[in-house]
């Protein structure tokens, strides 16, 4: 009898929850304009050339790559359809999602991601990474492209599904002009759910549903799986001060403020005017150190000395303030994450000043003064080199801060004669190799021979486990040679006005619009 | 007349040159660059060379200046490097906001500040006098994006009464309703201002009470309110109203606070965030503009002096 009745008792249990689904799908009701309230103005939204916050956070509404991560930072397809991958790992075939429409009308096809991904090598602001051990890239049908590498890169899917500086999917005749210089507005033409509108200097950014839009099928995970487009406009608006941010969402003026400070953490958990919403991926401060000119160059030594001084998480405490929102642990990658490990993380928090003082001597300081960049455009950053400084100064370790603007930081740490440490953060990747520090023409220069074995090992395999031991080992070289170090993980919040729907808790370091609606 | 308008334009138009060679030099002679802040943290420094090279930010800064020179004397102050639009319409737009909310302060300061201050001159010395003095003290040393706050935070989120933030033109949907979004931060930029003019009032009212002609009306038995209009107030304006032009002035500049807290569109946040960002054309754009404003209203001046009195010569 039992056995009878099984089937019937799952049917009808799958026919209950298709109906939850079409009901909670019901519940979300088209319409209206979401008023999100941005730091600043953003840079221009080519996100192929771009990793900059508020360019990204907007772009990736108007573009769509052929691969993005879910809630795991699992890549999965999004325009792309499946693929094939050659024995060797040399030889990548994407096929491609049919009937996909670009926002001009015109559908996808392997030309506009030929074009495309060659302007991404070629320009992109992670292009070479991948690309740049790409033989041929070509169009095998309307919908497959066939990609060939010198050799094989274990990243390579990750690489596909970034999405800040990723390689979006431009029309053909947009990607094949376009240089290293931004593409124009009227060139803002992608796949996703939402299509440019307007750009109004200092007022806002506008997105406009885009109607023809062809979701997948499989349901929404992080960024990845159906995307539906509730809202009839979405308005970035520069909001540069957090406490008119606050008010804005209080008062009803906005419905999503972004980076709110610490401070205001509590006070808002207990106002039922505003949800918080915090991110549930950290960002992670990174203090450089200067591996091609000064003091600090190749004395491993040294810098393990510094290391030894610090206590992260005082610095942590002061930057970022309630324990809710900052977590002192030596991963690189979060706990939870594929890619979390504890190797070599015993150095991380040691706080020991009579060691590290030891520890200096040893390596040969004198008490030449070291020089720290820092902005103060990120207050955090700030803090935390504040902390440090006198954290070290307890250790006999003479550090000078050079406090400047970020657009000058920018500048001056490209010059290894401005400093010996720079003060900076960095978000969760889809894979390690995306990490700065990894990137040997970054400010920093880690050009070691340890570390160039290590990530050519890292790359050369597409083997899951092979490369996560592999991390293993770069992470504890990481705190051996100590390229950077790492603060702590800050989670950012927002607030989010009670109206809205389906922006739940979340893994993923942008808010996305789509799947959202007003209540 | 011919040869001194001449002389006069000649010279200003020498000014402008040098103004602008000064304005180029400066702006490109702070540290930093625009293309990290276009490219992002991660940009290798091979890829903002690139770039750079593209934008011709590495060619010599004096050919950089001729390049730029030559468009502005076509009428064109260039593109914004990050809103990717002409420079004179985001001129045109933050100088709608800016404008208006200079004018609508200075209606507030003028309700305010003359005829509190007429009051304060004319029970000179009693508790109301020494309590409005009081009250005026504070608000002009509170700073502006305290009082705006704290504005927003009564009016906007408590009471509900107007917008938090932000201002969408009047030329758009909603047209003069929306000079609403301007009623708190043009109250808050009035505030300190107002205070100001407050006291001016009551200083200039009691200097002209003091005056012979004042005795000579009271002495011949008008009564005292007549006294306080015709005679002193009247005279008292004088110096008031020459302040209000001094006062709409550096109400343009002192509104980048205002401006930043309300989230106003404006042309002082414009210039703020551009230098920030180092978008060249705008910050270079909006300061030329500027100077060539201050230049043709002293052009119209010297010869408006000139054709009220023949004597002014050209120095």
């Amino acid at each position: 009898m039992n056995f009878t009745l099984k089937p019937l008792a799952r049917s009808l249990g799958l026919a209950a929850a298709l109906l939850l689904a079409a009901t909670s799908l019901q519940a979300q009701n088209k319409g209206g304009t979401l008023r999100y309230a941005a730091i600043s103005e953003p840079a221009p939204l080519d996100v192929m050339l771009t990793t900059a916050g508020v360019s990204v956070a907007i772009g990736m509404h108007i573009f769509e790559g052929l691969y993005t991560i879910d809630s795991k930072y699992v890549p999965q397809p999004m325009l792309a359809e499946g693929e094939t991958i050659s024995d060797d790992g040399k030889t990548i075939v994407i096929t491609l999602r049919q009937g996909v429409k670009f926002h001009n009308g015109k559908e996808m096809t392997s030309a506009d991601v030929v074009a495309s991904l060659n302007r991404w090598g070629k320009f992109g602001v992670r292009g070479k990474l991948l690309m740049e051990k790409a033989t041929s890239l070509e169009a095998t049908g309307p919908y497959e492209v066939a990609l060939k590498l010198s050799e094989p890169n274990g990243a390579w899917k990750s690489l596909l599904a970034t999405i800040e500086g990723g390689p979006a999917i431009y029309p053909s005749e947009i990607a094949d002009k376009a240089t290293d210089k931004p593409i124009e507005q009227t060139d803002y033409i992608g796949t996703g759910p939402y299509k440019f509108g307007e750009w109004r200097p200092n007022r806002y950014v506008e997105l406009v549903r885009f109607d023809d839009y062809v979701a997948r099928s499989e349901p929404g995970d992080g960024y990845a799986g159906k995307r539906v487009a509730y809202f009839d406009k979405v308005q970035f608006i520069p909001v540069p001060d957090v406490g008119t941010r606050v008010s804005g969402v209080q008062a009803g003026d906005y419905d999503y403020s972004e980076t709110i400070s610490g401070d205001l953490f509590d006070q808002l958990a207990a106002d039922p005017s505003v949800v918080i919403h915090r991110a549930g991926v950290p960002l992670f401060g990174l203090f450089f150190m200067n591996s091609k000119e000064g003091i600090l160059k190749d004395n491993y030594a040294l810098r393990r000395a510094i290391q030894m001084a610090l206590g992260k998480d005082q610095a942590m405490r002061v930057s970022f303030g309630p324990e809710a929102l900052w977590k002192a642990q030596g991963s690189i990658f979060p706990p939870g994450n594929f890619w979390y490990s504890e190797a070599g993380i015993e150095a991380y928090n040691q706080h020991d000043a009579a060691k590290a003082k030891e520890m200096a001597l040893a390596a040969g300081y004198d008490g030449t003064p070291i020089k720290l960049l820092v902005s103060t455009n990120y207050q955090a950053h700030f803090d935390q080199a504040t902390v440090f400084v006198q954290q070290l100064a307890e250790a006999g370790i003479n550090v000078q801060m050079n406090v400047v603007d970020w657009a000058t930081l920018l500048k001056m740490r490209g010059e290894p004669s401005q400093w010996d440490i720079f003060v900076t953060h960095h978000g969760v990747p889809p894979d390690p190799i995306l990490v700065t520090f990894l990137n040997d023409g970054y400010p920093g220069w880690w050009t070691s021979p340890e570390i160039t074995a290590l990530k050519k090992e890292f790359t050369g395999t597409a083997d899951l486990a092979k490369r996560k031991e592999v991390w293993d080992r770069i992470q504890a070289l990481f705190y051996e040679q100590v390229p950077a170090m790492k603060v702590g993980d800050g989670y950012a919040f927002d607030i989010i006005s009670p109206k809205l729907d389906g922006l739940g808790e979340t893994t993923v370091i942008w808010p996305t619009f789509w799947n959202a609606s007003f209540k | 007349m011919l040869s001194f308008i001449v002389k006069r334009v000649l010279s200003m138009l020498l000014s402008l040159v040098v103004a602008s060679v000064i304005i180029f030099a400066f702006i490109h002679l702070i540290d930093g660059d625009p293309v990290y802040i276009m490219l992002g943290d991660t940009a290798t420094p091979e890829q903002a060379d690139a770039l750079r090279r593209s934008l011709g930010l590495d060619q010599p800064i004096f050919v950089q200046y001729v390049l730029w020179a030559e468009r502005v004397l076509h009428g064109d102050l260039g593109t914004s490097l990050f809103f990717q639009a002409p420079v004179t319409t985001a001129i045109r737009d933050g100088a709608e906001t800016s404008f208006l909310l200079a004018s609508l302060t200075m209606v507030w300061i003028v309700l305010m500040g003359v005829p509190i201050g007429m009051i304060a001159a004319m029970k000179h010395g009693s508790w109301l006098d020494q309590g409005l003095s009081g009250v005026a003290m504070m608000l002009a040393s509170v700073p502006t994006f305290w009082v705006g706050l704290n504005m927003i935070l009564i009016f906007a989120v408590w009471l509900q009464w107007f917008p938090s933030s932000g201002y969408p033109s009047i030329f758009e949907d909603g047209g003069l309703a929306n000079l609403r979004y301007l009623l708190l931060p043009s109250l808050t930029l009035a505030a300190p201002n107002a205070a100001l003019i407050l006291r001016l009032t009551r200083a200039s009212m009691l200097d002209v009470a003091r005056e012979d002609y004042v005795r000579t009306a009271r002495a011949k038995g008008l009564k005292p309110w007549p006294v306080v209009t015709r005679h002193i107030f009247r005279n008292a304006l004088l110096t008031v109203v020459s302040a209000f032009g001094f006062t709409f002035a550096a109400l343009l500049s002192e509104a980048v606070v205002t401006e930043t807290v309300f989230a106003l569109p404006g042309i002082g946040r414009l210039v703020v965030q551009s230098i920030q960002n180092r978008d060249y054309p705008v910050i270079q754009g909006i300061i030329l503009v500027v100077v060539v404003i201050y230049l043709v209203i002293n052009l119209i001046v010297d010869i408006s002096y000139r054709l009220l009195d023949p004597r002014v010569e050209l120095q």
